[in-house]
């Protein structure tokens, strides 16, 4: 197992590598220059020049592609390796390390709930397929696919806010309120907007995976024995029903992080997402960076980590 | 497969001359079957029904309405009752919203379908570079996939749209094909590897047949099917994708029409007329499921393993 991490981790640098790369050319061969926002007639060409130095742009690609290679990951003791934000001028890492509870906040909560409704709703459609509840469960599930997270997000706010005023519209506290529920409150809606979306396509995913498992032999086998359905449901079929999900939670890990971007400018939630879409609007290379290269990352570690949960999970996967 | 499929089953005489059996069952090619199981599937001959209705109102009301869909007024507004000239009413600067609605519909399919289109040609080539030549170019294309897979996709179409010019339609194309080419590339160059050592590939390169030939005429068109489902399935994310971008603002821009402007549109009329974010919502929802259950479609109707009943 050892042995196995280390060469799956060595099998990743070049792709970290290759992922600094494409982002690096993607930030700097676009037209605009991150110096373009200080240009006016009351600032003097030299002006400029100095700031161009002082920012390092004069020096060839491939250098500065270097040096903001290897100053990158100096950040777990340097809180200048990720650069200062254009915008107002404070170190990248602090900003992002700020804004980590706010998003694992909200896509935690989510990724929870949906594990928690999307397995027993499943399974209810596996063990009574065809059934109405069944079918009535899929239009649903269809639906609740085809949506996109942003118009959910609406509905949910036009209904929730503005016609029944019980939810707040957006932001995640009250002025003046840090406590708890009233975080809760605030949480409600957008992590309702994201379980809606992610069970829809769970749930599926669990009920297909729950088939196969039943029409499998060892369950006829189980049936045969006299053992009840209760048993043969919970104690054969589900357990066995659970390994992809192993791997889809290993494969959600990044979207915790990085995912949603969408609903958290729904909902004007200061989290990661948020912050990497505004870093683009506002052209600040340096938050863009960095937020692309730990959303690549991190799909990187939750590949990884989807690897080797499997070959736990499955003990007739060996490495 | 398909001269096989077009020969009478009878033809084959049993050895010593006699006709031993006759098979009755009617020849049908490869595309009649594939017909045939697609329309046995219900719920995707639904949605192509669907889907004709969407293409057939985006192309047809923007033209019987002309600029209507910018077209603003002093004269209506939006507390106009509903009429059938507007079934959805008129917007706080009079402009027709079901016209507006339909020329976004418009838009929002071009864009996926030629993004789409990309992707396919995109990764098709990639793949079928990968498969065919395999060795160090294959494991360096592979990488590449790697890379952009491991990227966040949505996050990159943003920087490339933003970066390169937001509201510009080609620049959305552009960025939409461009980081989803991946899924297509891996699935030719899985068919390519497959087919390298199919006994017709084979056969052309003993008759001498260039690479570029055997690739291009007796390779690709083998290796289309799970193209063609991926490129179907596609459409609803290509779709989505762009009416995500032009709700944050990153896509098209008003005056231009998108299903995802509007909604941008919508958001600020809440109170009044929570309606306006229902239409095109809705109009989105019924793309993505019509795209999707006909992709689902194709995917059954082309896999060779499933029976057909007469």
């Amino acid at each position: 197992m050892a042995t196995y991490i280390l060469r799956r981790v060595i099998q990743a640098i070049p792709i970290v590598v290759g992922i600094s790369v494409l982002t690096f050319l993607i930030v700097y061969l676009t037209p605009g220059s991150p110096v373009d926002r200080f240009r006016s007639p009351r600032v003097s060409a030299e002006a400029i020049a100095a700031l161009i130095r002082s920012y390092g742009l004069d020096q060839p690609l491939p250098i500065q592609f270097f040096k903001w290679f290897t100053k990158f990951w100096s950040f777990p003791w340097d809180p200048n390796a990720w650069g200062f934000s254009f915008v107002d001028g404070k170190p990248v890492r602090d900003t992002i390390i700020a804004r980590i509870p706010a998003t694992l906040e909200l896509t935690g909560m989510a990724l929870l709930l949906t594990v928690v409704l999307a397995i027993p709703i499943g399974v209810l459609q596996a063990v009574k397929q065809y059934s109405w509840w069944d079918k009535i469960i899929t239009i649903l599930e269809t639906i609740g696919y085809a949506m996109p997270t942003f118009w959910l997000g609406l509905i949910l706010k036009q209904l929730f806010s503005i016609q029944f005023n019980m939810f707040p519209l957006f932001g995640m506290h009250t002025i003046g309120k840090t406590d708890l529920p009233d975080l809760l409150w605030h949480l409600a809606l957008p992590v309702a907007t994201l379980t809606v979306v992610s069970t829809a396509g769970w749930s599926r995913y669990m009920r297909a995976s729950m088939l196969e498992v039943l029409r499998a032999d060892f369950i006829r086998t189980a049936k045969s024995k006299g053992l009840g359905a209760r048993q043969v449901i919970f104690k054969h079929a589900l357990r066995n029903a659970l390994i992809p999900i192993v791997t889809l939670l290993g494969l959600t890990i990044p979207t915790l992080l990085s995912g949603a971007a969408i609903t958290e400018a729904v909902f004007s939630w200061p989290g990661l997402g948020g912050l990497g879409v505004d870093a683009v609007r506002d052209r600040d290379y340096p938050v863009v960076l960095a937020t692309v290269m730990i959303g690549g990352v991190f799909v990187i570690i939750g590949n990884l980590l989807a690897d080797i949960a499997y070959g736990y999970v499955d003990p007739r996967i060996k490495y | 497969m398909r001269i096989a499929a077009k020969l009478p089953t009878g033809a084959l005489e049993a050895p010593g001359g006699g006709i031993d059996e006759v098979d009755l069952t009617p020849v049908r090619t490869y595309w009649q079957l594939v017909r045939t199981r697609f329309l046995h599937h219900r719920l995707a001959a639904t949605a192509v029904v669907l889907m004709v209705v969407l293409v057939f109102a985006s192309i047809f009301f923007p033209i019987i309405g002309g600029d209507a869909w910018y077209r603003t007024s002093l004269k209506f507004g939006e507390h106009d009752p509903v009429s059938l000239i507007a079934p959805m009413g008129y917007d706080n600067i009079g402009i027709n919203i079901f016209y507006r609605l339909m020329k976004a519909l418009q838009t929002s399919l071009i864009i996926g379908g030629v993004a789409v289109l990309i992707i396919s040609i995109i990764g098709t080539a990639v793949g079928a570079v990968a498969g065919y030549v395999g060795g160090a170019v294959d494991n360096f294309l592979m990488r590449v996939v790697d890379v952009v897979l491991s990227l966040p996709t949505f996050f990159l179409v943003i920087m490339f749209v933003a970066f390169l010019g937001s509201g510009n339609v080609f620049v959305i194309i552009f960025a939409i094909g461009l980081t989803g080419w991946t899924t297509a590339a891996r699935l030719v160059r899985a068919e390519f590897l497959r087919l390298r050592e199919a006994e017709f590939v084979q056969a052309a390169k003993a008759l001498g047949a260039s690479d570029r030939r055997i690739a291009i005429r007796h390779m690709i068109p083998g290796a289309m099917a799970p193209v063609v489902v991926a490129a179907t399935l596609g459409i609803a994310d290509a779709v989505v994708t762009e009416a995500a971008l032009s709700f944050l603002g990153f896509g098209l821009l008003p005056p231009e029409a998108s299903l995802g402007n509007m909604l941008t549109h919508a958001q600020d009329y809440f109170y009044r007329q929570p309606l306006w974010i229902y239409y095109p919502g809705i109009t989105l929802i019924l793309v993505v499921i019509a795209a999707s259950f006909i992709g689902d479609g194709v995917r059954d109707a082309l896999d060779p393993r499933q029976r057909v009943e007469n």
